[in-house]
């Protein structure tokens, strides 16, 4: 059926446009998610299986339904700008139950670099870079262990970058590749 | 025997060195041969690392591949965080030419290539295959079977969801780490809701504590109805959750729970005949004197 026409030719040329974003939306937003996460977020039809199955639901205001549909209108500032965005604990129940076969934690783990991209991410992450950019570990050993280890027949330190610390530069080379690091302690410092 | 590079990660060596000195000496005793993978570093943590900058997370997983391909071993891991970084990055390059080429440039860099020859498997897979290991070899080497105990299994998430992306089937009701359980003589008990999340990954621990505490404390509630004497997990980072999280439990929430929390791996040793000091039990937040007495 043709749409209704009406008199203003401005919104007959909106409701003719079936590509129509408001000023709100970023139609760049929706194929960057899509580009990371890899999996089409157009596909959800907000059944809400996923808010159903998240461990995150029950105790916050973290919908991982509303983000999907933030994903696909291309809501950008209101999907980064959300601290809830931060309590996936990444389970994947939601992507295994999903009817239409999506992955709604992939689209999450997408929104989080790109606001990434825009400086915005919790600082503990952050330190996570710091640890692996100067030990190779996001848990680095500790004297009390290494005693353990000790102990129990191991060497002091495991046989990873800590025993073997010539391996930490190109380790250091990757992450400067992105500028990782250099943007983690830049974000850090300006707090 | 067969012979694996044994990718270690960072909470089993650099906060519960017993699941790494276990490992290594359980799985000997059913024809495993773990090789130490030098210069292995954080896998990187997924949701830490890959909440980031997921083109980071494949080229740093890439990395840790590429020093098992120049062993020419498959690599063999103890958790579930390495497993969803190191198996999935392996399989995703392996399918996916584009990728694999951005994530070689960068590799270039430092003289690496990603080739794809070898395969990644977690040590409890291994376990449970009859081609490698099998229940019955796990059942032949108990020397002290674990009796009188109720034991529950916490599967973790990244090991077998996404499904799509694994070969384990169902993840709505698994039941074969239980058999791998049941083999060492204690009973296996199923409780509610056994396949949620411990509350632990993609950075909430760090980012929110209490909400953290919350989903690992309604899976205590569900695991204290049935009454479980030990909670068995094949994850250095959920048993950190349980073990250290029933301590900040207890201070957030006013609620002790108590429940000993052990490695699959230390489980396997006690029954093989480990002493607790051997697997380094003392470490752990919540006292497992009480199981260790019901059991031993």
């Amino acid at each position: 059926m043709a749409a209704k026409k009406y008199d203003d030719p401005e919104l007959n040329a909106k409701l003719g446009n079936r590509r129509y974003h408001t000023t709100d939306t970023n139609p760049e937003f929706t194929q960057n998610v899509l580009d990371i996460s890899r999996t089409i977020a157009n596909m959800c039809y907000q059944c809400g299986t996923c808010t159903g199955s998240c461990p995150s639901a029950p105790r916050s205001s973290y919908r991982i339904r509303l983000f999907m549909r933030r994903a696909v209108l291309g809501l950008e500032d209101e999907a980064l700008t959300d601290p809830d965005l931060w309590l996936c604990t990444t389970c994947y129940s939601c992507t295994d139950r999903c009817p239409r076969g999506i992955a709604p934690t992939d689209v999450i783990m997408a929104m989080r670099n790109l606001a990434f991209k825009r400086d915005i991410i919790p600082r503990n992450f952050l330190k996570t870079v710091q640890l692996i950019y100067k030990t190779g570990h996001g848990v680095p050993n500790n004297d009390v262990n290494r005693a353990a280890r000790v102990k129990l027949g191991l060497d002091a330190d495991p046989p990873t970058t800590h025993s073997y610390p010539e391996f930490i530069p190109g380790i250091q080379k990757i992450i400067d590749h992105f500028d990782m690091k250099q943007n983690a302690d830049r974000i850090l410092e300006g707090e | 025997m067969h012979e694996y590079a044994f990718f270690l990660g960072c909470i089993a060596p650099n906060r519960y060195p017993g699941c790494e000195a276990a490992a290594i000496k359980t799985s000997e005793k059913v024809g495993i041969k773990l090789l130490p993978l030098k210069g292995g570093s954080c896998c990187p943590a997924p949701g830490a690392f890959g909440s980031i900058d997921l083109a980071v997370w494949y080229a740093m997983a890439a990395r840790n591949v590429c020093l098992a391909e120049e062993m020419k071993k498959d690599i063999t891991l103890i958790c579930n965080g390495c497993y969803k970084s190191i198996y999935e990055v392996n399989h995703i390059l392996k399918h996916n030419d584009d990728l694999k080429d951005k994530v070689n440039e960068v590799l270039a860099e430092i003289d690496m290539e990603f080739k794809g020859s070898q395969d990644v498997w977690h040590l409890a897979e291994l376990y449970y295959d009859p081609k490698i290991c099998g229940v019955q070899k796990i059942r032949d080497s108990v020397t002290t079977p674990l009796t009188g105990a109720k034991v529950a299994v916490h599967y973790g998430c990244h090991l077998m969801k996404p499904q799509k992306e694994r070969h384990f089937g169902d993840t709505e009701n698994p039941m074969w780490l239980e058999e791998l359980v049941d083999a060492l003589g204690c009973e296996s008990v199923q409780y509610r809701n056994k396949m949620q999340c411990c509350g632990a990954g993609g950075g909430v621990r760090g980012y929110d504590l209490t909400h953290s505490l919350d989903i690992t404390n309604e899976k205590m509630i569900n695991l204290q109805e049935v009454g479980a004497d030990a909670l068995t997990e094949v994850c250095p980072f959920c048993q950190l959750q349980y073990d250290r999280g029933q301590v900040e439990i207890q201070e957030t929430f006013g609620v002790s729970y108590n429940l000993p929390v052990l490695h699959y791996n230390e489980l396997l040793g006690l029954a093989q005949g480990m002493s607790p000091q051997d697997l380094a039990l003392d470490l752990h937040a919540i006292d497992c004197t009480p199981f260790l007495k019901k059991v031993l």
